[in-house]
């Protein structure tokens, strides 16, 4: 792949990953915020797959097509069942901070980001170094989506987006993990949202709403 | 192998021969296996002890024991000056528990625990680095915290006192750690060598001393860090409050010693002065709380604090004397603080296994409803009147010849040039007299009360005496509190090796060089009374022969005597005076009510008197500290609500204020 094309792609994939991760933030209704993930999954997928092709490495590819199958499909799927079970047009209602607030958060947050990896900038000047810092940034999102929302289907999409940025600097400055690991990485995680989408129910059914605010009874 | 060394080892071995056997052998003969494994560690302590005393050769390194620096055990001959008299105390403590020890105290745990507490005590003055001494203590501080604990299940304040045990040995030794770090990054080594190159006039030598001196009177239970005894003391079983008492305390004042003799020595004259101030208040403080209790085993660790007080006030006093190079006296001070440690550890020895038969038999600790036990167990009854004798520092014990080298040293040591210490050694004496004044009411009170006159109660009527090797054990500990006495002279010889200072004794006689007049012989001593007793014996045996024999009895008893066991004094009644004298200091709180009958106004129905007395230590200055903590803790939950959202809050905060700390 000539080196032109391959900024090209991986300028485009990172900023559709920064994107979505700016838009999840933006939008409240949770069905809304599910596309954006799978958007983001597939974002992320094509990465992958751009790094695969540009090193001709076999198993990037692999990679590639599992993070494609595992972010863009499944857990999106499970996260529009766990929606759809919740109800028609479900919203993040009352956000610990409202929307304009969070993007202002958003504006700063990407700020620190490329403040903190200027000692990563200097390692190279390659595309893939570059765009480290949206990485971070998506780490950063995926923070403030965790401890700014109510809804407990808004937090594992904090969570996943949080992963996604540590996927993505891991993709960018590493040129990606061993297959072994990215295989139990990405179990983890599969599993880690199973589990909360069987709590989220639970949830609701022991509480009627899936609003965290409930759950403050369990300290000493 | 040097005998130090064979020593050492033998003591290790032994120690896990007896956790082994109290692990393995069945309940039926656990207490006589693991009892004589364990007694067998505390001989091996006194071998080791008096190996390193006469011949200071040997080492052991312990390399695997500790990742990085390893365990370094090399006792000095103050070091095994201390390890012989723990040992023995453990040794006598083991061979009583085999008796004594029974429900929970005869339980695995408890077997295990205790050899593991007399070995790690035993190591302590061994270690030859920081690192290894704390770890000594920490082993000691945690097997003597499980060892409190024997009896959680069955009583309440055994937890309580556990948790004030275990908070305040923490205190302990979060000062020493700190104390120690302080030497070492000044010294350059955490080996008590390199820590005593540290120059004494510097500054970091004045905190570190300060520090360590806190930690080890906090271990020693001098005030006002002593308020861990009187509920830890009660609540161990007895051969454990012994131990505890006899030898784990003395390991504060080792501390002390090793600080002020070895680590840092000819500090500032300051230091002499906080110790002796130390020692004074613990010392009248300790005796007065005693001589008010009728708990008999609070007053025991009442009387602890007493005596630790006397052995920091002879150490501050031997501090004080050295910086204004008054040798002599100085020596003879320092002698007398081992005496004191040696008396103290057999005299209270032989009181706390005492007072554990005497529970043991009537399930009483409260002198209150004791009494009429000398004709029940009469071996006890000896053994605990030797160890009273000894406490109450008469002549003929060992306690005597301690407090007579300190009082030597005292009145030989005022040096009217230094005006502040020519009035500091005269306000010693009288604490000194203070304190052997109020510790014989006390003695007589505890004697007393508990084992003359009638039974008070149900369980002291019907106690019997304690099984042979009970008995065994405590006449061990009161024969050596009378022998020591009568020949105390190898006994100062030992202590005056330990200490670094010429020969105090010759023969059997304790003679303090340098001093006029400084000689005892207790045995002279006890021939000149006993001739001149022998008139007054003789006068009263002739009288008794001439006259008949008459027996007097109530004039207008009507036939009857007085039979209740009520009307005899009680140990409330009879420190009722001391209680009222020292009014403002032990502030006693008196509840009398009384009940008429209610077709009279004239007439008593019942009367009834409570007391309850509360320490003013605790009540001003922990009562306000801890409601301080308690504050600081309430306020501190705020910050953890129950809202996930804050929680996660905070990790967020504090990562994006650690990036933007990185990015500036």
């Amino acid at each position: 792949m000539a080196s032109e094309t391959f900024a090209q792609l991986v300028g485009l994939s990172t900023g559709v990953l920064l994107l979505s991760g700016v838009l999840l933030v933006w939008r409240r209704s949770l069905h809304a915020q599910v596309a954006l993930l799978a958007t983001q999954g597939v974002a992320l997928a094509v990465l992958v797959l751009v790094l695969g092709l540009h090193e001709s490495d076999a198993e990037l590819l692999a990679v590639a097509a599992l993070v494609l199958v595992l972010k863009a499909v499944v857990l999106p799927l499970i996260l529009v069942r766990t929606v759809a079970r919740l109800g028609v047009g479900v919203r993040e209602e009352t956000p610990v901070i409202n929307t304009t607030a969070s993007l202002i958060a958003l504006s700063m947050l990407t700020m620190l980001a490329y403040l903190v990896s200027r000692p990563l900038l200097t390692l190279g000047d390659g595309p893939t170094t570059t765009a480290v810092p949206v990485g971070i940034a998506l780490v950063l999102y995926g923070m403030l989506l965790l401890a700014t929302r109510r809804h407990a289907v808004s937090q594992l999409l904090g969570f996943l987006v949080l992963d996604n940025g540590i996927a993505t600097v891991a993709f960018l400055i590493a040129g990606g993990v061993p297959l072994v690991v990215e295989l139990g990485v990405s179990l983890d995680v599969l599993l880690v949202v199973l589990i909360l989408q069987v709590l989220t129910s639970r949830i609701r059914t022991e509480f009627g709403e899936a609003d965290l605010d409930d759950l403050s009874e369990l300290r000493d | 192998m040097t005998g130090v060394e064979l020593g050492m080892t033998a003591q290790v071995v032994l120690a896990a021969a007896a956790v082994a056997a109290a692990v393995l052998v069945p309940p039926r003969l656990r207490n006589v296996v693991a009892g004589t494994f364990a007694a067998a560690v505390g001989a091996s302590g006194v071998v080791t002890g008096a190996a390193a005393l006469t011949d200071h050769s040997g080492s052991l390194e312990l390399s695997t024991a500790l990742p990085l620096t390893g365990v370094a055990l090399d006792p000095t001959p103050l070091g095994g000056f201390v390890m012989l008299v723990a040992g023995a105390v453990g040794a006598v403590a083991a061979v009583f528990a085999i008796g004594y020890a029974h429900g929970p105290a005869a339980s695995r745990t408890s077997w295990v625990a205790l050899p593991a507490f007399l070995v790690s005590m035993q190591l302590v003055p061994a270690a030859a680095d920081a690192v290894s001494f704390l770890l000594m203590w920490e082993l000691m501080a945690l097997a003597s915290t499980v060892l409190v604990l024997t009896e959680h299940r069955d009583r309440e304040e055994v937890r309580s006192a556990a948790l004030w045990y275990a908070a305040m040995t923490h205190l302990s030794f979060g000062l020493l750690l700190l104390g120690f770090t302080v030497l070492a990054a000044e010294g350059g080594g955490t080996g008590f060598d390199a820590m005593s190159a540290v120059d004494p006039k510097s500054l970091q030598a004045s905190i570190a001393f300060v520090l360590l001196i806190a930690g080890f009177a906090t271990k020693a239970g001098a005030v006002p860090f002593h308020v861990w005894l009187p509920r830890a003391h009660p609540a161990a079983p007895s051969h454990v409050s012994a131990v505890m008492s006899a030898a784990m305390v003395k390991m504060g004042v080792y501390g002390a010693l090793l600080v002020a003799f070895r680590l840092l020595p000819d500090g500032p004259a300051w230091w002499g002065f906080v110790v002796v101030a130390l020692g004074a208040v613990s010392a009248t403080y300790g005796i007065l709380q005693a001589s008010v209790t009728s708990d008999l085993k609070r007053l025991l660790a009442y009387s602890t604090t007493e005596n630790i007080g006397l052995m920091f006030l002879a150490l501050g006093t031997a501090m004080l004397l050295r910086s204004h190079d008054v040798s002599a006296p100085a020596d003879a001070a320092l002698v007398a603080c081992l005496l004191l440690l040696t008396s103290h550890a057999a005299f209270k020895t032989a009181l706390f296994l005492g007072a554990g038969a005497v529970l043991h038999a009537t399930g009483e600790r409260d002198l209150d409803r004791m009494g009429g036990l000398a004709a029940r167990m009469p071996v006890t009854h000896v053994a605990f009147a030797l160890g009273a004798l000894g406490a109450a520092a008469l002549p003929l014990s060992v306690g005597f010849v301690a407090e007579w080298t300190l009082l030597q040293s005292l009145i030989h040591g005022a040096r009217p040039d230094d005006r502040l210490v020519a009035a500091m050694m005269p306000i010693s004496v009288a604490v000194v007299a203070l304190t052997a004044g109020l510790a014989l009411l006390t003695f007589v009170k505890a004697y007393g009360i508990a084992f003359l006159a009638r039974p008070r109660s149900s369980g002291a009527a019907g106690a019997r005496e304690a099984t042979p090797g009970m008995r065994a054990a405590m006449l061990v500990a009161a024969v050596a509190v009378i022998g020591l006495g009568l020949v105390p002279g190898p006994l100062a010889d030992l202590a005056g090796r330990a200490a670094g200072v010429a020969d105090p004794g010759s023969g059997a006689a304790v003679d303090l060089p340098g001093i006029a007049g400084g000689v005892l012989d207790p045995v002279a001593v006890t021939v000149v009374a006993a001739l001149l007793a022998a008139p007054v014996g003789v006068v009263t045996l002739a009288a008794a022969r001439r006259r008949r024999r008459r027996r007097v009895d109530l004039a207008w008893g009507c036939g009857g005597a007085r039979i209740s066991p009520r009307m005899q004094y009680t140990a409330t009644s009879y420190a009722e005076p001391l209680a009222r004298v020292f009014d403002d200091a032990v502030r006693p709180e008196r509840d009398v009510v009384v009940t008429h009958y209610s077709e009279s106004r004239y007439l008593v129905e019942r009367v009834q008197f409570r007391q309850r007395l509360d320490e003013v230590v605790e009540t001003r200055l922990y009562q306000p500290v801890l409601r301080a903590g308690d504050r600081v803790g309430a306020a501190a939950r705020r910050l953890q609500n129950g809202s996930i959202h804050r929680y996660l809050g905070y990790s967020f905060v504090a990562l994006v204020a650690v990036l933007v700390v990185v990015a500036l």
